[in-house]
């Protein structure tokens, strides 16, 4: 029944145009409001909403939409872009292919790929914009490749899954990511630089090695910050999140003292702006927590994971329809409570039928990454469509080939188990 | 009411802005504290997580006054101006229904339970009422808009309400 | 009608903790002749422990397994565990739990709206760290480890001469595995589960605290309980305590000959050394709140 309740006012709010986070609320109000009292209802809704938002992982988010929003502004995106205009630039389309890579970078390096589409995503679909490019055609390459660094390592969603598996080793684990990741980042490249070709979009054309000297010493500063970035982590000097901070002090001290193009009046309007669509996200994931809480309080994946695996007895097929729920689960929830609930219903499922956990640890996560950037609810679409000033319903065609190319990776992995198993086997993390 | 908003507004943003160069703050400190003092503080994480539930509440509420909340807006767009304002009307009513439910009346209670129970936070050992707070303060600041827009639908900055883009 | 308790805790359903809550399920459905039931809700899905508790105020949830750690933010009381060497071993830790001075605290959750039903063993906290082996405590001197988030916890590292640094649990490995610190704490199955072992490859059995779970109920589900509910709950948890117990031990021998198999270093500890480190702290905590409660434990022969 509450079920019910929750998927029909969802569906209903969103089709008339109520904002995500509010059809997602009042579904969750009305559905939690019929399974239990009245007082205790509310009060767990508002305390869910809370609790979604008292969380360290999620505190990268404001910092590199922060940094972004600074770099967007402050000049550093444009020296960046100039030099990676020399590199890539001879390929059509090569800001898209430069766009794949720093989500790519960006992503493995902080571990979310909220936070890789806000900080890539703020500085670069204003440049490919610029350049002629269609800005929904950017968010959806923003969206599907700040997945990627989900998969290859440090990421914190591996390490839930491994503490939610009880018994997969985070090394073993990491190394299995390294892969599919960048399987899946190829694949991405491989889809834009069609896209690309097919609607003749710029290349820069080749230029002389003066103006790339130039070009490279002008983007040093800003270069200099990946380094910071990705030396203090691994470096063991901060954590992903203070890597955030760090990001934000030093594109500061750049944008404002050493290149002046940020004034002392504009401040207050940039902070404005990363406070607003940090708010926005939040909003979304407080009220996606509390739905996720209602779906767990109810057992609702316990008897959709149920039904569904007294389908078959056909591995393949089982696989099959794991896949499918979890693509419809990563659809509808977010991925840290779907890798919590669904691992321990699906793992014993899968080990029965031969597949390691590490194996379907990949799997899970690949196909959540999908979920990511899918309607009705994707934190990296939101947070992509928010950076891109783009609505969800525009993105989507240009997310299509995208999609295809991420299921076709997704297939890969699932059933050639070498992918995600080759580094860990060749360095010893697992029985060969 | 118009004055009395324009005055509200400005205080918000102010508010955001310090929310959000405060959560800054809080975590290069951290950083700071652990490197360069080798004494690493133990309240700058739960600050910083709080400051973020309080810039994500009450930044929603700014996000809904300039209408930039994510949403499909092909069925809003396609109305005529007329019905677009009965169609407003609806949607802002049902953030009033929503903010009365879950943030006034749930967030008030949960303000009320953590306050009489006395709960602290674990490494500031504040109360955490005073967290919370922030779920029925952002409950009265979207009835607030929520009533402006409703009473102005024509004014520039409701135009947009709920629509991307 | 069957009446059906919703039990939420943080651990996955392969712990020993779930495992003895099926067994307090299984026992409640038998004493009641089906009438009564327990729902469980293990990996945090309903959130995490201090929010678990204060689903237990509001009321949407029935029963909770919480450290005793996450309680002090509730009941200052609960500050007690976190206070090194106050137990002399395992046998007087237990006698302590066991007696009027254990139900005494239990019975102090009560203004919290919360009742206290029995302590699970969730045994000793020892330090383990990546780069170094620590033998006596001043191997600790300037060494960051990982504390949870509570003043008691950060009072007691400093006390002991480390440098107490606040990192959530979900970050912990990575944590561990770049250097942002350079050790932690915990119980042996913890070590082993979290794969912590993996990173950090010194293990000291210094046993510097032992901080139970507790087993909790929302104080409006008790009382709507009838006399014979409540005491075939509590059969069902008294002996679903006893099955925990027995087979903690069992876990905590396995996970330390598993991480010994994989290569960790297992030091046994000189106690008194570190015992003596603390004297001081233990000292200017008799003279405070928690000093009779301290008293009356280190009563108990
Ligand atoms: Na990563
Ligand atoms: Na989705």
């Amino acid at each position: 029944m509450a079920e019910l309740v929750l998927g029909l006012i969802f569906v209903v709010l969103l089709c008339v145009g109520v904002p995500v986070a509010f059809c997602i609320g009042l579904a969750t109000m009305a559905a939690l409001l019929i399974s239990i009292d009245t007082l205790p209802a509310l009060t767990t809704m508002a305390q869910r909403m809370a609790g979604g938002l008292n969380s360290f992982s999620l505190l990268a988010v404001p910092l590199f939409i922060l940094s972004g929003v600074i770099m967007g502004q402050g000049g550093i995106a444009r020296r960046l872009i100039a030099f990676a205009k020399c590199l890539v630039g001879m390929v059509p389309g090569g800001l898209a292919l430069v766009n794949v890579v720093s989500c790519t970078l960006f992503g493995s390096i902080s571990g979310s790929a909220v936070a890789a589409s806000s900080a890539v995503g703020g500085f670069m679909l204003p440049e490919m914009e610029k350049d002629g490019f269609d800005k929904n055609f950017g968010a959806a390459v923003t969206a599907t490749a700040a997945t990627t660094g989900l998969l290859i390592p440090p990421s914190n969603i591996l390490i839930v899954y491994a503490i939610a598996s009880g018994g997969v080793s985070i090394a073993a684990l990491f190394l299995a990511g390294y892969l599919p990741g960048l399987l899946l980042a190829s694949a991405l490249m491989l889809v834009a630089y069609i896209h690309a070709k097919r609607h003749n979009l710029p290349s820069a054309g080749t230029v002389s090695l003066g103006y790339t000297l130039r070009a490279a010493l002008d983007a040093a500063p800003s270069l200099f910050l990946v380094v910071i970035v990705i030396g203090g982590i691994i470096g063991g000097v901060f954590t992903a999140t203070e890597a955030g901070a760090i990001a934000v002090v030093y594109s500061l001290v750049l944008a404002g003292p050493i290149y002046k193009e940020i004034t002392r009046t504009q401040w207050f309007a940039v902070f404005l702006k990363a406070t607003e669509t940090t708010a926005i996200v939040m909003f979304l994931v407080a009220s996606s927590v509390a739905m996720s809480w209602l779906l767990a309080f109810n057992n609702i994946p316990t008897q959709v994971a149920e039904a569904l695996l007294a389908v078959s007895d056909n591995p393949l097929i089982i696989l099959l329809i794991i896949n499918l729920v979890l693509l419809l689960v990563g659809s509808f929830m977010d991925m840290t409570p779907a890798v919590l609930i669904f691992t321990p219903i699906f793992l014993p499922a899968a080990v029965e039928m031969g597949i390691t956990p590490l194996h379907f640890g990949i799997i899970m996560v690949l196909n959540l990454s999908i979920g990511l950037c899918t309607p009705p609810v994707g934190s990296v679409l939101f947070v992509s469509c928010a950076v891109a000033k783009t609505s969800i319903h525009n993105i989507i065609r240009p997310l299509l080939p995208m999609y295809a190319a991420m299921l076709v990776v997704l297939l890969l992995v699932t059933y050639i188990p070498g992918i995600s198993e080759a580094l860990p086997k060749a360095l010893g993390l697992m029985a060969k | 009411m118009q004055a009395l908003t324009q005055w509200l507004d400005r205080g918000f943003r102010v508010l955001l802005v310090g929310l959000m160069a405060s959560m800054v703050a809080a975590v290069c400190w951290q950083v700071i504290s652990r490197y360069a003092l080798n004494d690493p503080a133990a309240w700058t994480e739960e600050m910083a997580r709080f400051l973020l539930m309080w810039i994500g509440l009450l930044g929603a509420c700014y996000a809904y006054r300039e209408g930039q909340h994510l949403g499909v807006d092909l069925f809003p767009k396609s109305l005529s101006p007329a019905r677009y304002r009965v169609w407003a009307l609806c949607a802002h009513s049902l953030v009033i229904l929503f903010s009365v439910m879950v943030l006034l009346i749930g967030g008030g209670r949960l303000v009320y339970l953590t306050a009489s129970l006395n709960q602290t936070s674990a490494a500031l050992g504040v109360p955490m009422s005073w967290i919370y707070m922030s779920l029925p303060l952002c409950g009265v600041m979207m009835i607030v808009y929520a009533l402006d827009a409703m009473l102005h639908p024509e004014q520039p900055s409701t135009e947009g309400v709920m629509i991307d883009g | 009608d069957v009446m059906v308790l919703r039990v939420g805790h943080s651990l996955d359903p392969s712990h020993t903790v779930h495992k003895a809550m099926l067994k307090m399920g299984e026992r409640l459905q038998q004493l009641s002749g089906g009438t009564m039931a327990i729902e469980l809700y293990p990996s945090g899905q309903l959130g995490s422990e201090r929010e678990l508790i204060e689903l237990l105020q509001i009321g949407s949830l029935a029963m909770t397994k919480v450290s005793a750690s996450p309680l002090e933010g509730f009941v200052p009381t609960m500050k007690l565990f976190n206070i090194p060497y106050l137990f002399r071993d395992q046998e007087h830790f237990f006698k302590v739990l066991d007696s009027d001075i254990g139900r005494d605290i239990l019975a102090s959750l009560k203004p919290a709206q919360l009742l206290g039903l029995g302590y699970y063993d969730a045994g000793s906290r020892s330090f383990y760290t990546t780069k170094k082996p620590v033998v006596t405590p001043a191997d600790l001197a300037s060494v960051k480890i990982r504390v949870q988030e509570s003043q008691a916890a950060m009072a007691m590292i400093r006390a002991l001469g480390g440098n107490p640094t606040p990192i959530s649990w979900g970050e912990l490995y990575t944590a561990l595995q770049q250097g942002v610190v350079d050790g932690a704490e915990n119980n042996p199955p913890s070590f082993y589960l979290s794969r912590h072992y993996e990173v950090a490859p010194y293990y000291i059995l210094d046993e510097h605290t032992s901080v139970p779970d507790v087993i909790l109920i929302s104080r409006y589900v008790w009382e709507r309980l009838s006399e014979q509910q409540q005491a075939w709950l509590q059969q069902a948890v008294d002996e679903s305590v006893d099955f925990q117990r027995a087979q903690w031990q069992l876990d905590t021998e396995a996970a330390l000959a598993a991480v010994q198999e994989a290569g960790v270093q297992v030091i046994s500890a000189d106690k008194s050394q570190f015992q003596q480190q603390v004297s001081g702290l233990i000292n200017e905590l008799k003279a405070g709140e928690l000093g009779p409660m301290i008293q009356r434990i280190e009563e108990v022969q």
